[in-house]
C-alpha cells in the first residue's frame, strides 16, 4: 500500500482521494503511539436521579484496568470544573462526571481505562450503579405547556393571525421526532499529555481552534500547548460542531494516569452524546386570495431542549423571508426535557422548517387548484420581506424552471392518485430550500517552494465535502497550475486559523482566504521579479500558466525566479473576511428539489423513484465535489423523510432503536439516481470567489418534497415525518 | 464444499476432567484451540496479571494480505479489533461494531464477511485480505481507481468497507444492473450519501471486465 | 465481553460429547447473531464451542428432496443453482436478508437459531422476560411496533426475525437434531414454539442437541413463489411483515398452496387455513382477498403494531397475486 500513496490524483479528485481509498486515512482513533491505554464509558441507565452507589471495585480489580474515573474521584483535578457550580461550560458542554446527578438516560457515568480494549469493555461491564430515581419527562406533546420562549420576542410583521381573512386558508401541524447525525466514524478521540504541560489531541472535531480553546481551559493553560489534529472527520453533520463530555472524559483521564487514551463511542452511545437534530412540532396557518396571492403565514414551532441547555436552531426564519407576503408571524419556543442536548444537523432548523412551510405551499396550492411552481412565483420575493434589502443574488426563479424541466414536471397528471407505473402509484413532488451564505474571517498560507510546488495551508476542517479540493481548485485556477504542482495541508491548530467547518461557510471564508493569499503571492512575486531583475513591471504585465509567468512574450518559471531571487520558497499568509457588503445586501443559497416516487398499492412501501436538484450556490467551484454533496444532502433528505427517527419508550426516557439495524439510515438500495444542476452564476458581492456554499441547501427541501409526491401518488397527507408505510395507510381508503 | 455427511465414521473417543474447563478435554475430542478460563481467573485471584494474561490467549495463525502472522489472541477479540489495534491495519473501520453497516467488511478466504461479528481466533489458518493488500505494487486496484475517480466517497469512512464490498460484489455475479447492484451493496451504509456515485463506479469496473 | 473458554472441534460426534458435558456451552457458527448478542451483554456464555470446521456445508440433492448441512452458508443456498430453480422461495427469503457480508457468514443452523430483535430483549437495562425469566415485557405497554400479532401472550410479544425461517415452514422442511446418544427428525413447523410460559425458549432444541441437517422435500411451488417483505427500507432492514408464497397450478386452478408469514409471530407462522381454503379455488383476486382475510383471523395488535392487522393482510395478497404472475 505504501507506494500507492506517492500517486498524485487527477484535477477534479480529492486532494485526500488517495488516502481514503487505500485506507491510508487516519481519523482520530488510527494514530500509533507508543503505550495507548483504552477507555471505555459507563452510562446512567435511568432518565433523571441522582446516583445512589457507584460500585467499582469489581471493575478496578479486573486484569488490565489502569483507572475507573467517575465522579467518585474526579474530586477539583480540573480546574475548569471546579471554578463555578454550573453543570455546563460555554452553556452547552456538559462536565464530565461533575457530579451525582443524572440529566439523561445514556449519560456517561464513569470511564474504564485498560491496557487493552477487550479488558477495558469487560470491566466497564463490572460497573453497577444504584439511583435513587425522579419523575422524568421525555415527551414533548405531553409538555408543551412548559414551554419557553428563548428569543423573547416572536416576529410580527403587520398583522397576526391574518391567514385567517383570506379567502381560501390552511391550518395544519406538522411533527418530527428526533433524527440523529450518526456520522460512520463514531466519535473518537485519541488524547496524549507529552508533559503535563502539553497536550496533543487527534480529534473528531469539525473545527480544530474550538477544541484547542476548551481544552486548553479545562486546565487553564495556554492554548500553544495544546495542538488539536484532525487532517480526516469521518463524517459529522454538526455532531462535531462543538466538544462534548466524552471528549473531557478522555483528556482528564490520560491526565490523571499520564498515559495515552484513546476513546471510541460506540454506535449506541452516538444516540446519547453527541447531539441531535431534535423532535420538533409546528403550526401553520397560511391563505391566499382565489388568484394565489399570499395574505397571512403564521409558523409556530416547538422544539425539545435539554433542561441544561437552551438550545435553538432557526426552525421559523425561513417563513420570515421565503415568500412574498405581507402579514407573517411566527413563535419559536423550546421544550425543556430529561435528554441530551441537541445540536444543529445538517440544514439545522431550516429543514425543519421547511418541512412545514413547503408542505403547506403544496396544500394550499392544491386547494387553489393552482400549480405548486406557478403559485410560489406568483408570491416571489425579490426584495428580502424582513429588511426590505436586496439579495446579493438571488436565482431561485432559474432553479424551478431548470428543475421543472429536466424531471417532466409539467409532463405529470398533477391530479392525486392518477398516475401508475410497473403497478405502482406515481407521485411527484417539489420543494425549495434556502440558507444563509455566510462568510466568516479565514486565514490561508500559500508558500511556493524551489521545485515549482505549492503549498496551501489552512487549519479547516474536511469532514466530507472536499475542502483540500476546493482549496485546490482555487489555487489551480488563480496560478493555471495543475494539481500536481499543489499539496493541500488542514486540520490542524498548528495551520492558519480558519472557522468551525459548518454552516455551509467553508468555501465562502477559506477559498476567500486561499484567493486573496494567491493573489497576494502573485504580487509578491512581481517585487521578487522586480528586486531580481531591477525593473518596474506591474501585476497586470503577469500573466501566469502552468510553468510561471509570461511578460510581454518573455516566460519565466517560478522555479526560475526563485533561483535568480536566491530563495527557498516564497510564502504569504492571509486573512479574509466580509465587509460592508453585508449591510447593503442579505446573502442566501437556494435549492429546489424534485422528486418522483413510487409507492406500492397494496403495503405502502415508497420507493424515491428521481430527485432533481436545481441549485443557486453562485458560483461553483469544484463541480465534481460540489455535485457530490448535494447528492449527500439528497439521501440525508430521503432518510429524514422517509426512515429516520429516534424513537424514546416514555415510560424509562430512553431510546428504543438506538442503533443502525433499528435506527434506519438509508441503504443503497433507497437511494435512485440523482441529478444537480447548477445555475452556477458568481454572487457579485459576497467574496472574491463568487461561491455562495451549498452543505445545508442540499437537504433542506427534500423532506416535503417527498411528502408531496407521496401525496400525489395517494392522495394522502402526511404531516408527521418519517413517513412510513403505516403512516400512509393506503389500505385506508 | 463439502460433500460429507453426517454422521461421519468418528472413533474418538471422549473423556473430560473439568479441572481447567476444555483444557482436559481437548485432545480427547480432537479440538484444536483452547483457553482455561478456571485457570485464568485463578491467576486473577492471585493478581498475577502476566499469568493470567498467558492463559487467556491462544495461538493464532493466520494470512493476512499475503503475510503470514503467528500470534495470540484472546477468544474474545474480534477479527476487527485484531486488524487495527493488533495489526495496525486501521483501513478496516469500525462503524458500528455490530454487523449493522459494513464498515469493517473484509474478505476471508475471498468472501467478503463483517469482521466485527467474527472472532480472530476462528480465522485459524485462513487468508485475509484488507483494503490495505488490493493494490499492486504502484497500482491502484480498478475498483479503488474508479472509486476515486466517481467521487465514490465524501469523509471516506465507510471507503475501505464499500471497496471490498464492490470487489466481492462483482466477484459474487452481483453486479449486472444498477438495481442489482444497490441491492447487494445494501449492507454498507455511507452516511455522506456518496451511493450514487458508488454505483457509478461499480458498474464502470464491471463494465471493463475488472476483476477482484 | 468476559474471556469466554474458546474450543475448535472437527467432528460432530465430539461435538455433541462435548455439548453433553459442558451444559454452559454454546456453539458457534457465523457468529452474526452470537457475538453481537454477547456484545450487548445479552448473553454471556462461559464457553464457546466452534463448529465451523464440522463437514456440514453440504447443498445436495438426495431422493427425499434438498439435504443442507447445518452449516451450509445462507449466501451458499441463495447462489446454489439447485436453489434457485427448484426451491426458489427459499433464495427468495435468504436475500431479502439481512446484507450480503452476513449471509456469507450465517450458516442454516444459525439463522434457524436467531433470536429476536425486540429492543427490549437487547437492552440489558429493560424488562424481558425473554432475555430475564419473570422481569416482565418491556414491549406489552411499550414500542411495539415491530411486534407479534399471532400466538403472543402478555409474558411475550417478540417476533422470530428470520426470513430463512417463513421459506423453510412453507415448503414443510425438517430439521435433523442430533445428541450423543441419539439422531431425531421433526418437522421444521415444530421446531420453534410460541412464547407460552416459557419465553426464554425460542425452539425445541434441547441444551445437549445439535441442529445437523434440514431437509426440503420436492415441490412443484417452483414456477409460482413469491416472497414480499415489507420493511422499513428497501433492504437490510428486518421485516414489519413477510410473506412467503408457494403456488401449484393447474391452469388456472390452484391444485396446493403453501402460505407462511414472518415478523407476526414468535415462530415463522405458517398459515394452514388458509391454504386449505385456496386448494381448488381459481386464482384471482377475490380469492386471494378472501384467503388473506381467513389468515388473519385471531390475529391481534398491541397499539404500535395494529396498523399489521391491515398490512399483513395486503402483503399475503401481494404474495399471492406475485406468485400466481396476477400482477
Amino acid at each position: 500500500m505504501e507506494n500507492l500513496l506517492n500517486l498524485i490524483p487527477d484535477d477534479t479528485d480529492r486532494t485526500d482521494g488517495i488516502l481514503k481509498v487505500t485506507g491510508g486515512a487516519t481519523y482520530s482513533a488510527e494514530y500509533k503511539i507508543e503505550g495507548l491505554t483504552y477507555g471505555v464509558l459507563v452510562q446512567s441507565t435511568i432518565a433523571k436521579g441522582k446516583i445512589t452507589v457507584l460500585e467499582t471495585k469489581k471493575a478496578e480489580g479486573a486484569p488490565g484496568v489502569i483507572k475507573v474515573l467517575s465522579h467518585l474521584n474526579l474530586n477539583n483535578s480540573v480546574p475548569r470544573y471546579a471554578k463555578d457550580d454550573n453543570v455546563t461550560i460555554d452553556r452547552n458542554i456538559q462536565k464530565v462526571f461533575y457530579n451525582d446527578q443524572v440529566y439523561f438516560a445514556g449519560q456517561p457515568i464513569a470511564l474504564v481505562i485498560a491496557d487493552t480494549y477487550e479488558r477495558a469493555v469487560y470491566a466497564a461491564s463490572l460497573i453497577k450503579a444504584n439511583y435513587q430515581e425522579e419523575k422524568h419527562h421525555t415527551y414533548l406533546e405531553k409538555n408543551l405547556e412548559n414551554s419557553i420562549s428563548p428569543e423573547g420576542k416572536d416576529y410580527l410583521r403587520n398583522e397576526k393571525d391574518a391567514y385567517k381573512n383570506s379567502e381560501v386558508y390552511l391550518e395544519a401541524e406538522y411533527h418530527q421526532l428526533n433524527n440523529i447525525h450518526n456520522p460512520m466514524e463514531l466519535g473518537s478521540i485519541t488524547a496524549n499529555w507529552e508533559s503535563d504541560e502539553k497536550l496533543t489531541v487527534y480529534d473528531k472535531t469539525q473545527g480544530v481552534f474550538g477544541s484547542q480553546k476548551h481544552y486548553a481551559g479545562l486546565y487553564g493553560m495556554d492554548s500553544k500547548n495544546v495542538r488539536v489534529i484532525a487532517p480526516f472527520v469521518g463524517g459529522a453533520f454538526g455532531m462535531a460542531l462543538h466538544t462534548w463530555p466524552y471528549q473531557d472524559a478522555a483528556v482528564i483521564g490520560a491526565k490523571i494516569t499520564k498515559l495515552p487514551l484513546k476513546l471510541m463511542l460506540t454506535r449506541m452511545q452516538m444516540f446519547t452524546m453527541v447531539g441531535y437534530r431534535p423532535e420538533t412540532k409546528q403550526f401553520i396557518g397560511i391563505g391566499a386570495s382565489k388568484d394565489g396571492v399570499l395574505n397571512g403565514i403564521t409558523h409556530n414551532a416547538w422544539g425539545v431542549t435539554s433542561t441544561y441547555d437552551n438550545f435553538t436552531e432557526g426552525t421559523v426564519g425561513g417563513t420570515q423571508f421565503m415568500y412574498k407576503c405581507p402579514n407573517v408571524n411566527t413563535q419559536y419556543k423550546l421544550v425543556k426535557l430529561d435528554v441530551s442536548n441537541p445540536i444543529w444537523m445538517r440544514g439545522p432548523g431550516e429543514a425543519t422548517g421547511m418541512f412545514a412551510l413547503e408542505c403547506a405551499m403544496d396544500e394550499l396550492a392544491f386547494k387553489l387548484n393552482m400549480d405548486p411552481i406557478a403559485f410560489r412565483l406568483k408570491n416571489y420575493a425579490t426584495v428580502h420581506p424582513v429588511n426590505n434589502l436586496p439579495w446579493s443574488s438571488k436565482f431561485l426563479d432559474e432553479c424551478y424552471e431548470l428543475g421543472a424541466k429536466k424531471i417532466g414536471w409539467y409532463n405529470r397528471n398533477p391530479k392525486p392518485k392518477s398516475m401508475t407505473e410497473d403497478g405502482m402509484l406515481v407521485g411527484y413532488g417539489m420543494a425549495s430550500g434556502v440558507f444563509n451564505a455566510g462568510r466568516g474571517a479565514a486565514t490561508a498560507r500559500v508558500i511556493l517552494d524551489e521545485n515549482g510546488k505549492l503549498t496551501i495551508q489552512s487549519a479547516i476542517t474536511d469532514i466530507g465535502p472536499g475542502t483540500g479540493v476546493m482549496m485546490k481548485s482555487v489555487a489551480m485556477d488563480s496560478f493555471k497550475m495543475d494539481a500536481i504542482q499543489i499539496i493541500v495541508e488542514l486540520g490542524d491548530t498548528n495551520l492558519p486559523p480558519a472557522p468551525t467547518q459548518g454552516g455551509s461557510n467553508t468555501t465562502s471564508s477559506v477559498g476567500s482566504a486561499v484567493y486573496d493569499a494567491c493573489t497576494a503571492l502573485k504580487e509578491k512575486m512581481v517585487e521578487v521579479y522586480n528586486q531580481s531583475f531591477g525593473e518596474q513591471k506591474v501585476y497586470d504585465d503577469f500573466k501566469f500558466n502552468k510553468e510561471g509567468f509570461n511578460i510581454k512574450g518573455k516566460s519565466f518559471s517560478y522555479v526560475d525566479l526563485l533561483k535568480k531571487a536566491g530563495l527557498k520558497e516564497l510564502e504569504v499568509t492571509r486573512e479574509s473576511r466580509s465587509g460592508t457588503e453585508r449591510q447593503k445586501y442579505v446573502f442566501n443559497s437556494f435549492s429546489v428539489h424534485f422528486t418522483k416516487v413510487h409507492v406500492h398499492p397494496l403495503t405502502g412501501m415508497v420507493k424515491v423513484k428521481e430527485v432533481v436538484c436545481a441549485l443557486d450556490a453562485g458560483k461553483i467551484i469544484s463541480e465534481k465535489q460540489a455535485r457530490s454533496q448535494m447528492i449527500g444532502g439528497v439521501v440525508g433528505g430521503i432518510g429524514m423523510a422517509l426512515t429516520e427517527e429516534g424513537v424514546y419508550d416514555h415510560r424509562y426516557g430512553v431510546y428504543t432503536n438506538n442503533n443502525f439495524a433499528d435506527y434506519h439510515v438509508p441503504v443503497h438500495a433507497d437511494i435512485p439516481p440523482i441529478d444537480v444542476l447548477f445555475v452556477n452564476k458568481p454572487d457579485p458581492y459576497i467574496n472574491p470567489i463568487g461561491a455562495k456554499g451549498l452543505g445545508e441547501v442540499s437537504i433542506i427541501g427534500l423532506a416535503p418534497s417527498i411528502a408531496n409526491a407521496i401525496f400525489h401518488a395517494t392522495g394522502k397527507r402526511v404531516r408527521d415525518l418519517p413517513i412510513t408505510l403505516d403512516k400512509i395507510a393506503i389500505w385506508r381508503d | 464444499m463439502s460433500n460429507q455427511k453426517h454422521p461421519e465414521n468418528l472413533e474418538q473417543d471422549f473423556t473430560c476432567s473439568s479441572r481447567r474447563g476444555f483444557l482436559k478435554a481437548t485432545t480427547a475430542l480432537t479440538a484444536i484451540a483452547l483457553s482455561p478460563t478456571l485457570i485464568t481467573k485463578a491467576a486473577i485471584n492471585h493478581r498475577d496479571e502476566k499469568l493470567a494474561a498467558f492463559f487467556e490467549k491462544i495461538p493464532l495463525n493466520i494470512e493476512v494480505n499475503g503475510k503470514s502472522y503467528k500470534m495470540e489472541t484472546e477468544p474474545r477479540e474480534t477479527l476487527l479489533d485484531f486488524v487495527r489495534e493488533r495489526l495496525q491495519l486501521t483501513g478496516t473501520k469500525k462503524g458500528c461494531d455490530h454487523g449493522q453497516c459494513g464498515a469493517c467488511t473484509v474478505h476471508v478466504d475471498g468472501k467478503r464477511v463483517n469482521s466485527c461479528l467474527t472472532l480472530a481466533v476462528m480465522q485459524e489458518g485462513k487468508k485475509i485480505t484488507t483494503i490495505e493488500g488490493i493494490g499492486s505494487g504502484e497500482k491502484l486496484h480498478p475498483m479503488q481507481a474508479s472509486f476515486l475517480k466517481h467521487d465514490g466517497f465524501q469523509c471516506g469512512y465507510c471507503t475501505p468497507g464499500q471497496i471490498m464490498s464492490a470487489i466481492a460484489c462483482i466477484n459474487e455475479g452481483h453486479a449486472n444492473s444498477p438495481s442489482e447492484i444497490r441491492e447487494f451493496m445494501s449492507g454498507n451504509i455511507c452516511r455522506c450519501g456518496a451511493y450514487p456515485n458508488i454505483v457509478d463506479a461499480i458498474v464502470e469496473v464491471k463494465n471493463g471486465g475488472q476483476k477482484g | 465481553m468476559i474471556n469466554f473458554d474458546y474450543i475448535r472441534m472437527q467432528s460432530v460426534k465430539s461435538t455433541v460429547k462435548a455439548l453433553a458435558k459442558f451444559t454452559d456451552a454454546k456453539m458457534i457458527a457465523g457468529g452474526s447473531n452470537l457475538i453481537d448478542l454477547m456484545k450487548r451483554n445479552v448473553t454471556a456464555p462461559t464457553k464457546l464451542i466452534d463448529i465451523n470446521l464440522l463437514p456440514l456445508k453440504y447443498i445436495e440433492q438426495s431422493k427425499e428432496g434438498l439435504r443442507i448441512g447445518a452449516l451450509a452458508l445462507n449466501s451458499q443456498a441463495a447462489d446454489h443453482e439447485i436453489v434457485k430453480n427448484k426451491f426458489p422461495l427459499l433464495a427468495m427469503a435468504i436475500n431479502a436478508g439481512a446484507s450480503p457480508q452476513l449471509r456469507n457468514m450465517a450458516s442454516f443452523g444459525g439463522n434457524m437459531m436467531q433470536r429476536t430483535r425486540c429492543t427490549y430483549f437487547y437492552d440489558t437495562s429493560m424488562p424481558c422476560n425473554k432475555r430475564e425469566p419473570n422481569s416482565g415485557c418491556g414491549a406489552l405497554n411499550g414500542i411495539n411496533r415491530m411486534h407479534a400479532i399471532f400466538g403472543a401472550n402478555d409474558n411475550c410479544i417478540a417476533v422470530n426475525p428470520s426470513d430463512m425461517n417463513v421459506a423453510l415452514i412453507a415448503l414443510d422442511a425438517q430439521v435433523v437434531l442430533l445428541n450423543a446418544k441419539k439422531e431425531r427428525k421433526m418437522a421444521f413447523a415444530d421446531f420453534h414454539k410460541l412464547a407460552e410460559d416459557t419465553p426464554n425458549l425460542d425452539n425445541h432444541l434441547q441444551s445437549n442437541e445439535m441442529i445437523v441437517e434440514i431437509l426440503i422435500p420436492e415441490n412443484n411451488f417452483s414456477k409460482n413463489s413469491y416472497y414480499v417483505k415489507v420493511r422499513d427500507r428497501n433492504s437490510y432492514a428486518f421485516a414489519l411483515v413477510s410473506v412467503a408464497a408457494g403456488l401449484e397450478l393447474e391452469g388456472k386452478t390452484i391444485k396446493n398452496a403453501r402460505l407462511a408469514m414472518g415478523g407476526v409471530a414468535h415462530k415463522p407462522w405458517r398459515l394452514y387455513d388458509a391454504e386449505n381454503y385456496l386448494q381448488g379455488k381459481e386464482i384471482n383476486t377475490e380469492t386471494f382477498k378472501e384467503a388473506a382475510k381467513i389468515a388473519m383471523k385471531g390475529a391481534k395488535g398491541y397499539g404500535h403494531n395494529d396498523f399489521k392487522l391491515d398490512l399483513a393482510p395486503a402483503s399475503i395478497l401481494e404474495a399471492l397475486m406475485k406468485a400466481a404472475h396476477l400482477s
